[in-house]
């Protein structure tokens, strides 16, 4: 009898024990929206350029450069048309459109008019002239594309960013640099060891990476056709770097002793401090636009979770609870979301959630692994590395996970991280300006 | 002008004397009892120089027997430092506990570290390919130090032993099946002799 009630009550304990349990497992059915757009773009209409006879084009043509930038820009909705076609614009809503000449110079170089109009009345709002060799037209016309954004949003347009990732070059990763939208590739690292994680210094002088010629993952920084130099060697084993966007500092992980932590220095002088003393192991980190705050990955939980701190290691807080693995945590420019990697049975996909977690959007899904977003400088646009083709190529998405635009073609491409702006002597947009 | 052709000569000539001097010493280093008392010896009768081609030939077989010895014991180091090398101790997925199995057999590469002091082992951390390069760097580390901290259990001095995580970034199975990932959840080792 006595065995029977201690059933019971065991019974009964096991009950109540499990009810906290299901109250976590609830956790896991937090709605989250897959790919809805919620993007405003702008109509605009595009005009083949006028071309003088003679022209032997080996890249693309002026307007098939623009109508590319206009695609991948994330705040244009194309409307091609052979000549100008008011009625074709008028039923668009295309309020502009741009066009413009391209005549052969006696030196071999192209002469690039390039023009931007109001429809209706054909206004002129902006003429820009560029005289470039060919292999130099795609920078001029993202030079121009650039600032027609700014003379439409009044915002920095980022066309004429750059994107910095890793390459398997010969069987070895290298670290190489290209124009945002895949041309132009230069390859930065010629190393017989693996180069990897790459973030750019500020004023995109050059790049902070990781390589392995010293049989253990090591910070080497390098400035555009300068030599390399060693970062922080005082420390074992350094990597996930992370550049202060108001102070240049750079933030990072040391592993030692199979203990992670972050640490942050400044490169020039090579000094470093403890950035927290947690318990827990630390990746990953990542600053808010103005170096308030930092996001960083810890495993306190056993997976790895986002957490998100002041930059004087005050006011801890989780960011992600749903799922075991959220990782590598990268704040917008705008401020106002994040973009993270999560793991679910295995494959990787990437997700966006306001700074406390809620309102989780999932950009990518059913398409193999999708991994290391990176947000374009002014917050429109995600790179992104993915196998969805079979191998590991570089991939540019709206921030609502829709236009997804391949960018390289060969080989195995992965680990994305895009410039700062290149014209630094535009104003700032407003905070929170969209 | 004609001076500094003068020192080249010189210095050239006792290049090749020095050089001439090593190539004459070397026979005299081998025999072990060989040395004065073998050059006052040389101008006298000729048991005496039988028994110098005696001791010659014993030398030469000792020499034989030590070089047969050195190369025995290399062979055996390579054979340990080989064994060591191929016990690669796995883990389960996204965990750097040690599995009994793999207790098991660190439990045997301890036992090989304590015989041959002279070993001094690199402990590397590994992890599939699933997960951010960040993240299985730490991983990485959390599997090298448990491996670490196990041998410095059985014994091990810590001074013997460094650990680095390789992350993902080093592969032994390619490709995206359960198997090749269970192979490359693992920690492996290096091994080098002191001096």
């Amino acid at each position: 009898m006595i065995a029977m009630k201690n059933l019971w009550a065991a019974v009964a304990f096991a009950l109540f024990a499990l009810l906290p349990v299901q109250a976590l497992a609830s956790i896991d059915t937090i709605a989250v929206d897959v790919g809805i757009s919620v993007f405003k773009t702008t109509p605009i209409g595009i005009v083949p350029f006028e071309e003088s006879a003679g022209i032997d084009w080996i890249e693309e043509r002026p307007h098939q450069i623009l109508t590319r930038d206009a695609n991948l820009s994330g705040r244009f909705d194309v409307v091609a048309s052979e000549k100008f076609n008011l009625a074709l614009f008028s039923r668009a809503k295309a309020k502009h459109y741009m066009t413009g000449k391209v005549q052969a110079t006696n030196d071999g170089k192209l002469a690039v008019e390039c023009y931007l109009y109001v429809s209706q009345s054909k206004t002129l709002l902006l003429g820009e002239r560029y005289t470039v060799p060919q292999k130099e037209l795609r920078r001029a016309m993202h030079a121009f594309f650039d600032k027609v954004i700014y003379q439409l949003w009044g915002e920095r347009g980022v066309a004429s960013t750059r994107i910095a990732y890793v390459s398997r070059i010969d069987g070895v990763k290298q670290v190489v640099v290209s124009d945002y939208d895949g041309f132009h590739r230069t390859q930065i690292t010629r190393d017989s060891t693996i180069s990897m994680m790459p973030v750019w210094t500020k004023g995109n002088k050059g790049l902070v990476y990781v390589n392995f010629k010293t049989n253990r993952p090591r910070l080497y920084t390098k400035n555009f056709g300068r030599s390399e130099k060693p970062l922080f060697q005082q420390f074992d084993q350094t990597y996930s770097p992370a550049v202060n966007p108001v102070t240049g500092e750079l933030l990072f992980s040391s592993s030692k002793d199979g203990k992670t932590d972050l640490y942050v220095g400044d490169m020039e002088t090579g000094k470093a401090r403890k950035f927290a003393y947690l318990k827990s192991n630390q990746t990953s980190p990542a600053w808010s636009p103005y170096a308030t705050e930092v996001l960083f990955t810890s495993d306190r939980g056993g997976g790895p979770q986002i957490f998100v701190m002041g930059k004087d290691g005050s006011d801890l807080r989780r960011v992600t609870f749903m799922g075991r693995y959220n990782e590598r945590a990268s704040w917008s420019p705008e401020g106002d979301r994040i973009a993270y990697t999560s793991m679910d049975n295995g494959k990787m996909n990437i997700y966006t959630c306001a700074l406390d977690g809620s309102d989780i959007v999932q950009l990518t899904n059913n398409a193999g692994n999708n991994e290391h977003p990176t947000w374009s400088p002014d917050g429109k646009l995600i790179a992104f590395a993915s196998n969805r083709s079979g191998t590991y190529q570089i991939y540019i998405m709206r921030k609502d996970g829709s236009n997804v635009t391949r960018i390289t073609q060969a080989g195995e491409n992965t680990a994305p991280t895009w410039s700062w702006f290149y014209d630094e002597n535009k104003p700032q947009p407003k905070e929170g300006s969209k | 002008m004609k001076n500094i052709v003068k020192i080249a000569l010189i210095s050239s000539a006792a290049c090749l004397a020095l050089v001439a001097c090593a190539k004459k010493q070397q026979p005299q280093t081998d025999p072990a009892a060989e040395g004065a008392p073998a050059a006052e010896a040389s101008q006298d009768s000729a048991a005496q120089a039988l028994t110098q081609a005696q001791a010659d030939s014993l030398a030469a077989e000792q020499a034989r027997l030590d070089a047969e010895r050195l190369e025995a014991e290399r062979a055996r180091l390579e054979q340990l430092i080989n064994q060591i090398m191929s016990e690669d101790v796995y883990f389960d997925f996204d965990r750097s506990e040690l599995t009994e199995k793999a207790k098991e057999l660190l439990a045997q590469v301890g036992e090989l570290l304590l015989k041959e002091q002279r070993f001094t082992i690199t402990i590397e951390g590994h992890t599939d390919a699933r997960g951010t390069e960040d993240y299985n760097f730490t991983l990485g580390a959390k599997r090298a130090m448990k491996v670490k901290e196990f041998l410095a259990a059985y014994g091990i001095e810590n001074s013997r032993m460094e650990s680095v995580s390789y992350g993902k970034e080093a592969p032994k199975a390619q490709g995206e099946t359960e198997e090749a990932y269970s192979q490359n959840r693992r920690a492996n080792f290096r091994v080098n002799i002191k001096q």
